[in-house]
């Protein structure tokens, strides 16, 4: 080894040291990424994956009609309900609960909801010191908002007839067919 | 036979089958709707399209719907071929123009024929941006929901409705785009088998509503071949439940007995197990206990009684059940019969005894193809599939006669029906028997219906006899069966039991047991009775006597799944499994013994009847062979037939026939001028009449009379009449019926039963004014 190459040598490691001490240095009067959690909260994006919400409707009815494609789609089997048929046509779920304990979070129920009811939100804080608090039921699900798709109601697309609505009446709809009329 | 050439296969096909049956056949689907096995080809969805290759190498390739086109040895067929291809999606996308954005709350999705073409077919989005037709829906009774506007216009309701199930409240109405499938006005469907529409509608038009009020995706059901328990056809269903609880039953195909459908009374009466009022816990003294403590309490009474103990076993209930219970009596000394009633025990053996002597009963598929019939009481409430199979006989051309007391919606096929009273039933069947047996009857110079029904019956390549058991008497059944061998083996011969089980209940039950057992009832001679699945105490023609002898009991000892009369009174109560909540095997009306499986548990302990008699045995100190060992000591090589598949026919040691003077037959006959008849519909059966949907439709309670003898008796149609029978009085309004024999009043079962009257029994009429 000549004397040159120790120089070099020397000379790259006290530039290196150099370095990461000035970046020690400027780091420390630079703002902070991290946040004290829990006294400082951080807002998530909206499309976050965190706690399952039913939602309702702009007229504030249950928008979920109880399909079971949420239920189908989990890759978990973390949700169960039953349907129920209201006496005035609209069907809605008479249970609705999902096991967050066994949940993943992995938003597919939300993707199969036809309906846009069910919606993941950016809460994430669900600890529990019991498993049987993580199964939450449908009044612990059913927020009272649209969420984070306000305006669409299933109703007025859908065929049935339910309240207010009458068949015939939905969003491109034609009046009903007078049956008893064989004029064309 | 040749073969198509489907997509490069050869695929044999049968002569006279079409290209879309022989790909079917094969287990190629062919993508279509209105094409049915049962209903036929239509050509009106224009789904099935596929591409023939001519024979004739000068001409083009053609776009031919598959249905209509014959098959023809080496025939080239497409479906995968573009044109093919186009039109199909072409076919989607208009279907889909007018379809409602209803999915996610229709009752059909996951199940839907159009969801799976759509799939299968068409484009994936929607280009129509127009305006949807729609339509209004109607009310079809508490059974069937109607939602027209997911109609597609493939015919197929009609084409059930109206051609295979001989229904005329349904049809088409209005024209083009605009076809409208209903009823001329609201009301429920009035035939037995218009919940096949469910089944046989490929989309949501009809569907079931009373899955419909507690509604679970096909996806999340439990699912077991299942038999039905509602009638003695023995028909296979698939019950579906879910958490607990059975939500629905559909048909499953058997390729001798139902292929396609079933009844309303197997799709709906499994309510019953759902009741409200069901005993799910059981019960000593009136108060809910445990299962142990009951088992003690029954077996402590066993033990400390000396007297001799009953044992009445059901037609309802399986043969491991009857069996099981037969083989504690035999341990303990006692009497076992499965009837309640000696005269329908008698009847039933009877026509078991000559089941075995003539040759078995026919498959629904044999009975189809029969050319004359010999109808005796009403099919249509006692084995209403058999009165499809000979709806599908009668579209053959085949002549069906009628000797009836009460009215039989099947009597309106008639080629000649004879209304006669249960009293005189016998003696025209003897008349009948000496017609054909003078071989005169086709040149008798009196042309009456009784002859016409000789020359039909003898004139006929093949003729069944069939009768309702319970409204016949061992006599009856006896000359129907010299009738059936006077007639030569080209006849058939065959009989509606009561009860699912009711040919596998007469083979265990000695001949004259039932009438032992009330008489040692009524003596005292018998202080503890086990009933499993019977009600005696709710019997028409003996639960007065039934009643009366049951204050001598010490015990009486009940399992059943239904709080029947004698569930209610019983002092030990035994709640037991419903059919789809534990595995058995069935004897049908042919002696087909089929098994079923045990579809799902309930959260409550529900043992089935054999477990429970097993259990007692043990507590008694016996201890009793397993059920399959006791049948294989019972009936030689018996194998417990394995659920979903088609059972076989069972070798029973054979009856004897019973001696034909009954001591229970009409007695007081001179005494009254009237007599009662049983007037049944189809909802009408022990287990079914605990199903609330089926019986929002039972027909109002009247008192159905011939006008001509009610008019020479004074009294008019709407009048008040008081009916009295052996327990009781009732006040009914008339209504007057072509249908109903002279000298006959007839009244549903429920009234026979407060009356205590049976079918055939006198009856005192006062007027009511």
């Amino acid at each position: 080894m000549n004397k040159k190459q120790t120089n070099n040598y020397t000379l790259a490691l006290i530039k290196g040291l150099g370095r990461s001490l000035w970046a020690v240095l400027r780091h420390a009067f630079v703002k902070r990424e991290t946040v004290s959690y829990p006294d400082i909260k951080r807002t998530l994006p909206s499309r976050w994956r965190g706690r399952i919400v039913l939602t309702r409707d702009p007229d504030g009815e249950e928008r979920c009609v109880a399909c079971y494609l949420c239920s189908a789609v989990c890759p978990v089997d973390c949700i169960h309900l039953q349907a129920r048929q209201n006496g005035d046509g609209r069907r809605y779920p008479e249970t609705f609960s999902i096991d967050f304990s066994r949940c993943i979070f992995c938003g597919f129920c939300e993707e199969a909801c036809p309906t846009l009811a069910i919606q993941l939100t950016p809460d994430f804080e669900m600890c529990e010191r019991h498993h049987e608090s993580l199964v939450y039921e449908k009044n612990q699900l059913l927020i009272d908002g649209q969420g984070k798709h306000p305006g669409y109601n299933f109703y007025r697309h859908a065929g049935v007839a339910i309240p207010g609505k009458a068949i015939g009446e939905a969003e491109g709809d034609t009046p009903p067919v007078d049956r008893d009329n064989n004029l064309p | 036979m040749g073969k198509i050439m489907l997509d490069g296969h050869a695929i044999p096909f049968k002569l006279g089958d079409n290209i879309l049956q022989t790909a079917l056949e094969a287990n190629l689907e062919i993508p279509h709707f209105c094409y049915h096995a049962a209903l036929g080809s239509l050509g009106a969805c224009r789904l099935c399209a596929v591409e023939i290759t001519p024979k004739d190498s000068g001409k083009a390739p053609r776009v031919a719907m598959a249905c209509l086109e014959p098959s023809e040895d080496g025939l080239k067929v497409s479906v995968s071929a573009i044109a093919a291809q186009q039109v199909r999606q072409h076919v989607i996308e208009f279907l889909m123009i007018n379809h409602p954005h209803d999915c996610p709350i229709c009752d059909e999705g996951g199940e839907c024929h159009l969801q799976d073409m759509t799939v299968v077919c068409g484009p994936p989005y929607r280009r129509y941006r127009g305006r949807k037709r729609t339509f209004p829906n109607q009310d079809l009774g508490p059974l069937i929901h109607h939602e027209m506007n997911r109609c597609i216009t493939c015919y197929r309701c009609t084409r059930f409705y109206q051609d295979y199930a001989l229904g005329n409240d349904l049809g088409a109405m209005r024209l083009r785009n605009e076809v409208y499938f209903g009823r001329f006005q609201d009301g429920p469907l009035e035939n037995p088998f218009a919940g096949n529409l469910v089944e046989v509608c490929p989309t949501g038009v009809f569907t079931d509503a009373i899955f419909r009020q507690h509604f679970a995706r096909v996806w999340d059901l439990k699912t077991a071949p299942s038999i039905c328990p509602h009638c003695s056809v023995g028909c296979n269903t698939l019950p579906g439940a879910r958490d607990g609880t059975l939500r629905r039953v559909r048909n499953r195909a058997h390729p001798e007995l139902n292929r396609w459908f079933i009844c309303d009374r197997g799709r709906y009466g499994h309510q019953y197990s759902e009741h409200s009022a069901r005993p799910l816990a059981p019960r000593v003294s009136g108060t809910d206990t445990s299962y142990h403590d009951a088992l003690n309490a029954a077996a402590s009474q066993i033990k400390s009684t000396q007297d001799c103990i009953g044992g009445l076993g059901s037609t309802r209930e399986d043969l491991e059940g009857n069996a099981m219970l037969q083989a504690l009596l035999n341990n303990l000394g006692g009497i076992f019969t499965a009837f309640s009633d000696p005269k329908l025990e008698t009847a039933t053996i009877a026509a078991v005894s000559s089941l075995q002597n003539i040759g078995n009963a026919p498959s629904l598929a044999e009975i189809e193809q029969i050319d004359a019939a010999l109808i005796i009481g009403d099919l249509t409430a006692h084995a209403p599939m058999i009165d499809l199979a000979l709806r599908q006989a009668y579209r053959k051309g085949a002549k069906l006669a009628f000797l009836y007391s009460s009215p039989t919606p099947l009597a309106q096929f008639a080629t000649t029906a004879i209304t006669v009273s249960p009293q005189e039933m016998c003696t025209e069947l003897s008349r009948l028997y000496q017609l054909i047996n003078a071989q005169s009857a086709a040149e008798d110079i009196t042309d009456t219906p009784m002859t016409d029904i000789a020359a039909s019956l003898m004139g006929a390549r093949k003729s069944l006899l069939i009768g309702a058991i319970e409204t016949m008497t061992s006599q009856e059944v006896s000359t129907l069966s010299k009738l059936a061998t006077a007639l030569g083996s080209d006849t058939k011969l065959a009989y509606a039991f009561s009860g699912a089980n009711a040919y596998g209940a007469a083979l265990l039950s000695p001949t004259g047991s039932a009438v032992a057992m009330l008489e040692a009832v009524e003596a005292g001679q018998i202080r503890i009775l086990i009933v499993a699945g019977n009600d005696p105490l709710g019997d028409s023609r003996f639960g007065t006597r039934w009643r009366a002898a049951c204050r001598n009991l010490s015990a009486l000892i009940v399992l059943d799944c239904i709080l029947t009369a004698t569930a209610k009174a019983a002092d030990i109560l035994f709640p037991v499994a419903a059919w789809t909540e534990r595995g058995g095997t069935f004897i049908n009306y042919e002696g087909r013994a089929q098994g079923f499986a045990t579809v799902f548990h309930r959260p409550e302990y529900l043992p089935n009847v054999a477990r429970v008699i097993t259990d007692l045995a043990q507590y008694l100190g016996h201890s009793l062979q397993a059920a399959p060992s006791v049948l294989g000591d019972i009936f030689s090589d018996f194998q417990i037939p394995k659920p979903g598949t088609t059972g076989s026919l069972i070798t029973a040691p054979s009856l004897p026939m019973p001696a034909t003077a009954s001591a229970h037959s009409i007695q007081e006959s001179c005494n009254s001028t009237w007599q009662a008849a049983l007037a049944s519909w189809y909802g009408d059966e022990a287990l079914a009449s605990f199903a609330p949907g089926l019986m929002a439709l039972t027909p109002k309670t009247v008192a159905m009379i011939e006008p001509t003898s009610a008019i020479d008796a004074g009294i008019k149609n709407g009048s008040k009449i008081k009916l009295r029978g052996s327990s009781g009085s009732m006040v009914l309004s008339v209504r007057f019926n072509q249908d109903v024999a002279t000298g006959t009043i007839a009244i549903a079962r429920n009234v026979l039963v407060q009356l205590g009257v049976g079918h055939g029994d006198s009856l005192e009429l006062e007027q009511v004014l």
